[in-house]
């Protein structure tokens, strides 16, 4: 047989088999469920995250169909995996798209995935709530830019970096950054290095380190020749917990700010052997326990671990700004389709959730709070709520 | 200066890692002439059997280690029984990506079994500071040294004076010989696969409570093994050992004086300027362990 | 008679987009995109094979020809609005060029010391990308990378991209089969299999070790070329080492050294999970026992146990069975 023949049939017998493979059939009660992709990386260097959506997107579904779903109709949950590149993203909605037939994608966590994701969106005309993605590119690129069925909910670092950077020059002339090497870690740096310059702090040195090298040592050392005031850390708890041994370890004591997971419960129970390493530390996020505790306690229970942030952000998209719009799509239309929930996105406003007012602007961009929380005693303390700007 | 002196510890500590990774990896090569691709593995689990031991069931620091470097060893000498002994006999090809498929396997079910949250072993001596003439380091920094000079001169020893060691020294230098001789050429495989499993779960055992454990642990710990290995000259131990000190030496001070976000190109920058200079290895290719 | 089969086989292949739509209207855009990457995938194991299984060179840097043809194109593209038609050749000359440089010192190098050598310059492509980020971008990535527009034609919708794709993979086989066919097919097997032989019989091993090494290679960039402006975007991800390993099991699955082996490995591979459906991770894991079994028990993959059932005598022995 020549390639070509075995070729084609091996094409016909896989369309067969992708045929069959329909999803489960629809729970009717108040109406076909609601399809809801995550899309995140399940695989790859950078697993942890959507491990994190992944547990996020269970509970929710269990929060909200425990209630008889939104408006009668419960969540069905579908998953894709982007493993944190721009090519796997691609094949990641189309399937949640095209096969699984979803109602809406949230994602991709990764701004390469996101990046990769958007002219798809487009194309199939799903809509798609971005949750974590910090490329400032995504900006220009959404809403009136050029794709009206993807939509924003957490801010860039370029949002944040002004309001923060102004709350570091109140105490402090001269930073060296700690950032990890990938998208967030990069975008922040950048958008740092600008909002420093403004607010006339003198950036020393930035550092980029490779997520999971754990050996933080030398460029500490370099650091504390140089010498300044005080330390950006743009990382996740689970470096930033390695890191702030480290830091000790070599004896610096500069002030402590950061942009990551840092300020979390995830972080303190991982140096709940040393509960006092990063007193002091300030981190400019959006979201903390005392937004929603009950949360924090129901994710521990589960998972018997704390929360994770790519869980707590992948929440505050669905429950803030997606659940309502879907709500508002059903009572305003009756369904919940794909171009009835974008049409809800864009004119969703949601006026006191506990991230602040849920609103797009006509770059698909919301504006959520921004929140400055301290860790104190090894205990974490929200110290203020910054109302972002458009 | 201080400085300099400071970068030097720190790449110590790391040569010190790499030296007890790549020594296993040197002992496969030299006696059973095998490449293995899964060897960061063999410190992955040790890292999580260490972890298990220390955090889960609360053993005290030392037994707990050494139940990680023997559960290590257990699990060398089950991989050896079970592929290695299948892909002994075959092309280096083929023990090169078996070994990487193994690689791939473990890694994955690790994410499975274990999780992705990397998890955090510090130990009382990781925590205490010691201040040695201007430099702050960690009392396990000089643990990691001390103990890994003390597993070399016992690796010496063991090679030089036992029965098993002589038997694996004389299979790297002439296998067919120590078949008509009589040696057990299984038995010397099979103990070579629990030592150097061994080595590479204590130096997690070591090395953990300064860093943490993951289930991606491995993977760039083989390569810089690897070009340890190869640095030193194939399969010639003490070669090996000194190379890996060369490349944590090396790379601990590029990354505090020429770039930290290219510190882990180092290894393979002089790992390939070494083969281009010198193929056989900075000590020439001896023959043995 | 031959020559009717292909031609027919062809046509359907040609005709696949019509087909899809008539049998499985409601994914077809799916089916298509799987189509696309296998057939990109599919190319890049064939230029990965040249290496690998014809001239029996176990190079572990393909991923860097990939990324380098990719980056040169989508950067010429971006930044310096090369067309389509232009970038393509670029990224292709990019590539073998890179391919040559680091072969010649490579190639002076034996068996694992080359592999670990190639894996090195694969991990320092990687590395490189990520870090330069003014040249590169590095993780916030080259976006925007225009669709292909070569002269009237301009490759935008899903059937256009297949054809593109069924276009390169073609070409690639064909260059493929031409190399390794014939005298020159004979010359590479006969280094593969025994070296010094070959040498006695003045076939220099590494004259045609870099023959296969650089059009592998300038492939390879080609692929990637494909590739990034398939998907318009381009991350230092897309270097990841993780790349020679979905290769190794493409070659092994399918047939390493054999054109059929290897597209069937790659379609396998590619549409395999599609159909599958499991956990991500425990793919992952299935892979690696996967691999790992074929290339101990059957190292010959699919094309060996076909050929062997194939060759298997059907007539009753001479004893009289």
């Amino acid at each position: 047989m020549t390639l070509m023949r075995r070729g084609t049939i091996g094409i016909a017998v896989g369309l067969l088999l992708l045929l069959g493979g329909e999803g489960p059939g629809a729970l009717a009660q108040g109406g076909p469920p609601i399809k809801v992709g995550f899309s995140s990386a399940m695989t790859g260097p950078s697993a942890i995250t959507g491990e994190g959506v992944k547990w996020a997107a269970q509970m929710l579904a269990d929060e909200y169909n425990a209630k008889g779903g939104i408006m009668g109709r419960k969540i069905e949950l579908y998953f894709g995996d982007n493993a944190g590149t721009p090519g796997e993203a691609v094949s990641a909605v189309r399937r949640l798209a095209d096969v699984d037939k979803v109602d809406v994608i949230v994602g991709q966590t990764h701004s390469g995935a996101c990046l990769g994701a958007l002219p798809v969106v487009k194309e199939l005309q799903v809509p798609m709530v971005i949750e974590a993605c910090s490329n400032p590119k995504i900006r220009d690129l959404i809403g009136k830019n050029g794709n009206e069925w993807a939509f924003r909910v957490n801010p860039d670092d370029i949002m944040l970096a002004n309001q923060f950077a102004k709350y570091i020059a109140q105490s402090t002339k001269t930073v060296s950054i700690f950032a990890q090497n990938d998208d967030f870690g990069r975008g922040a740096a950048a958008a740092y290095d600008a909002a420093f310059k403004k607010t006339g702090i003198k950036l020393v040195s930035t550092e980029f380190f490779d997520r999971g090298q754990a050996d933080y040592r030398p460029v500490l050392t370099r650091v504390k020749r140089a010498n300044p005031e005080a330390v950006l850390l743009v990382m996740l708890a689970s470096e930033g917990s390695v890191f702030m041994r480290q830091f000790r370890e070599v004896g610096l004591t500069q002030k402590l700010y950061a942009r990551g997971s840092m300020a979390t419960v995830e972080f303190l129970h991982q140096v709940k052997d040393s509960p006092s390493i990063a007193d002091g530390l300030v981190e400019a996020t959006y979201w903390t326990p005392a937004l929603d505790p009950a949360w924090e306690k129901q994710w521990l229970e589960r998972f018997k671990v704390p929360v994770r942030v790519h869980g707590s952000l992948a929440a505050i998209a669905f429950r803030y700004a997606l659940a309502p719009a879907i709500e508002q799509a059903i009572k305003k239309t009756g369904k919940a389709d794909r171009k009835a929930i974008r049409d809800a996105l864009e004119t969703v406003d949601v006026a006191d959730t506990p991230v602040g007012r849920i609103r797009f602007d006509d770059t698909h961009q919301a504006f959520i709070n921004m929140l400055l929380v301290q860790i104190n005693g090894g205990q974490l303390k929200l110290l203020e709520k910054i109302t972002i700007q458009p | 200066m201080g400085d300099l002196v400071e970068q030097l510890v720190h790449g110590l500590t790391l040569g010190s890692l790499y030296a007890m990774v790549a020594t296993g990896l040197a002992l496969m090569f030299g006696v059973v002439r095998l490449v293995n691709f899964a060897h960061g593995e063999f410190y992955m689990l040790g890292g999580y059997a260490f972890w298990y031991a220390y955090r889960v069931l609360g053993l005290p620091y030392p037994v707990a280690g050494v139940a990680a470097a023997a559960a290590t060893a257990v699990f060398g000498l089950a991989y050896e029984r079970t592929v290695i002994r299948t892909i002994l006999a075959r092309t280096w090809h083929v023990q090169l990506i078996a070994t990487l498929a193994t690689s791939i396997t473990l890694t994955n079910l690790a994410i499975i079994v274990f999780g992705t949250q990397p998890k955090e072993v510090p130990t009382v001596l990781s925590s205490a500071i010691a201040e040695i003439g201007g430099v702050r380091l960690a009392w396990q920094r000089p643990l990691v040294l001390v103990a890994a000079v003390v597993v070399f001169a016992g690796l010496e020893w063991f090679v030089a004076r036992t029965k098993l060691g002589r038997a694996m020294r004389a299979m790297s230098q002439n296998r067919e010989a120590c078949a008509v001789v009589g040696v057990d050429v299984q038995r010397v495989a099979l103990a070579t696969f629990g030592l150097s499993a061994a080595l590479a779960g204590g130096a997690a055992a070591l090395v953990s409570p300064l860093f943490n454990i993951f289930p991606d642990v491995g993977a760039l710990l083989t390569l810089k093994a690897f070009a340890a290995v190869i640095v030193g000259g194939f399969g010639y131990v003490k070669g090996a050992i000194a190379a890996a000190f060369l490349i944590g030496v090396a790379e601990s001070l590029a990354a505090g004086y020429l770039s930290y976000a290219y510190k882990d190109a180092i290894a393979f920058v002089v790992m390939v300027a070494v083969l281009l200079v010198r193929p056989q290895g900075l000590f020439g290719r001896r023959i043995g362990i | 008679m031959r020559a009717l089969r292909f031609g027919l086989g062809g046509a359907v292949l040609v005709a696949v987009p019509w087909i899809v739509a008539a049998v499985a209207p409601g994914q077809q855009r799916y089916i298509l995109h799987v189509l696309i990457f296998t057939a990109l995938y599919g190319a890049l194991a064939l230029s990965y094979d040249l290496v690998v299984g014809h001239v029996g060179s176990l190079s572990l840097a393909h991923p860097a020809f990939f990324g380098i043809g990719a980056y040169t194109a989508a950067l010429l593209a971006t930044e310096a609005h090369w067309p389509f038609a232009a970038a393509l050749p670029a990224g292709i000359a990019a590539a073998g060029l890179t391919a040559l440089a680091v072969g010649v010192p490579m190639f002076r190098l034996t068996e694992h010391s080359f592999a670990m050598g190639t894996l090195g310059f694969a991990l320092v492509a990687q590395i490189v990308a990520t870090n330069w980020v003014e040249f590169t971008r590095g993780p916030l990535c080259v976006t925007g990378i225009p669709k292909p527009e070569i002269g009237p034609l301009r490759i935008t919708t899903l059937p256009a991209f297949y054809w593109m794709g069924l276009t390169a993979v073609g070409l690639i086989g064909l260059l493929y089969h031409g190399l390794t066919t014939a005298r020159l097919g004979r010359a590479f097997h006969a280094v593969r299999d025994n070296e010094m032989l070959a040498s006695a019989a003045s076939i220099h091993p590494l004259k045609y070790r870099m023959l296969a090494f650089v059009i592998g290679g300038a492939m390879a960039g080609g692929v990637g070329t494909l590739f990034a402006s398939y998907v318009g975007v381009l991350c230092p991800t897309e270097l990841a080492v993780s790349l020679t390993v979905n290769l190794l099991v493409m070659l092994f699955l399918g047939g390493v050294g054999s054109l059929r082996g290897v597209v069937v490995g790659a379609v396998a591979f590619t549409a395999l999970p599609e159909i599958l459906r499991m956990a991500p991770t425990w793919r992952m894991v299935i892979y690696g026992l996967l691999l790992l079994v074929i290339v101990i028990r059957a190292p010959d993959g699919l094309e060996g146990v076909i050929r062997r059932r194939s060759s298997a005598p059907r007539r009753p022995s001479a004893s009289g069975a």
